[in-house]
């Protein structure tokens, strides 16, 4: 049997090596990112450097991935949980490139603790949690969450009616005024019931988010 | 007549969610990032760029096992990078609130802390000291003795300090585990237990969410 040849190992590996990858997310390229796409790399860049100022003080933070169509929950560069986002629509996503910080978590309603009253006091749990909701950022930023269709109809509708009369109002306004509200990122995330109610448990006042929007179309 | 309303309002209706569609269409096209310029020079730069954010952000991961805590779900996981070690049905925080007596506003809130803690200390056999609010749920009155405090025996075998009061420790309340039903500690059952004060030492590092 013959043997490999000095020459034919080198060979090897330097094709190995010098191969370029086109779409990679390991150890070295964490995101799903194609790296022949200038576009996206500068994107995929621009969230490392930015979670990488999170990731070195110890909280959590969210980055929604629009490319890759999912919503993860982080702390120190490790993904704590993640979900997935059915469907997306946003505006002025040009001008989001800066790290958002919530101002004020969804609304729960608590429950008092009677003393002695005897019995179990029924705690807070993801059920509580309301699925469809807005959350206002600083700099101005909002993220609206509606639940998916499939998911409970009647939900969905509501959802869609708020957001047709706000579509309504903002489209009167620019018709009386002939000009529209303050150009300001925002976006529509569309998650299951479940996903909507544990991004609503999940944040906190002041927590970060980053948003790492697609290329442009060719 | 009516008929002819109620037609022109649907015309109506339908014009307007026409150009809130088309609207909406056009905004969702500015979705996307600044278009970029190909050029070698630039991608090889940015290439090299997202390798090296990419190994600083690896740097920054904790190299030995850590605690993750879902409270959502009430899970508490052990993981080294990515790998579980241990995955534990828990309790946490049940997010209910009472008031503090003789204060106006003052009010305990029993929520399990969010955000990057350590473990801080091991105990064998702990007792638990109850504090104020144990007494003030129960409509009884705030001992002075500290000794009329202490309630060994329900704390399991095992308890994991991570500051201001709080620890994962163990239950006598197994049926209650995967609810959030604590005053903000971390219950587990025995096994469990036993297994996180194995795999954790003290400066482990527990992230909460």
């Amino acid at each position: 049997m013959p043997r490999p040849s000095v020459t034919g190992i080198l060979i090897c590996f330097f094709v190995l090596t010098a191969a370029p990858p086109t779409r990679a997310a390991d150890a070295d390229y964490p995101l799903s990112v194609d790296v022949t796409n200038p576009a996206a790399l500068q994107e995929a860049t621009r969230i490392l450097a930015e979670e990488l100022k999170l990731a070195s003080r110890p909280q959590a933070y969210v980055i929604v991935d629009l490319i890759d169509r999912a919503v993860l929950i982080k702390g120190r560069g490790v993904e704590l949980h993640r979900f997935s986002i059915e469907h997306w629509s946003a505006g002025q996503l040009a001008d989001a490139s800066t790290t958002f910080r919530l101002q004020t978590r969804p609304p729960v309603t608590r429950r008092k603790i009677e003393p002695a009253a005897g019995g179990e006091q029924p705690p807070i749990s993801l059920d509580d949690m309301p699925t469809d909701f807005t959350l206002q950022f600083s700099p101005p930023f909002s993220l609206i969450v509606h639940p998916s269709a499939s998911d409970d109809i009647g939900r969905w509708l509501r959802s869609k009616g708020r957001e047709w009369w706000m579509w309504l109002k903002v489209w009167a306004m620019t018709l009386a005024t002939g000009r529209g509200p303050l150009p300001q990122p925002w976006l529509h995330l569309t998650v299951t019931s479940d996903h909507a109610q544990s991004l609503a448990w999940t944040v906190t006042e002041g927590m970060a988010f980053l948003i790492r929007r697609p290329p442009p179309s060719p | 007549m009516p008929r002819i309303v109620a037609s022109l309002c649907l015309g109506l209706i339908g014009l307007v969610l026409l150009t809130l569609a088309q609207s909406s269409s056009l905004t969702v096209t500015d979705a996307s990032i600044p278009a970029v310029i190909p050029d070698p020079a630039t991608l090889h730069a940015l290439q090299t760029r997202y390798r090296s954010l990419s190994k600083q952000l690896n740097h920054l991961m904790p190299s030995q096992p850590y605690i993750v805590v879902d409270t959502a779900r009430n899970h508490l996981y052990i993981k080294r990078r990515d790998h579980v070690m241990l995955d534990a049905l828990a309790s946490t925080g049940s997010g209910t609130i009472l008031d503090k007596p003789g204060e106006a506003k003052g009010q305990w809130v029993f929520d399990t802390p969010r955000g990057e803690f350590t473990v801080q200390s091991k105990l064998i056999n702990p007792v638990w000291v109850k504090p104020d609010w144990a007494f003030v749920e129960e409509g009884l009155a705030i001992p002075k003795s500290y000794t009329d405090r202490i309630e060994p025996g329900v704390l399991g075998e095992y308890a994991l300090g991570f500051g201001k009061g709080f620890f994962i420790h163990g239950t006598l309340y197994t049926r209650l585990l995967g609810k959030n039903v604590t005053h903000g500690c971390i219950r587990l059952n025995d096994d469990d237990l036993k297994s996180v004060y194995r795999l954790a030492k003290v400066g482990t590092p527990i992230m909460i969410f």
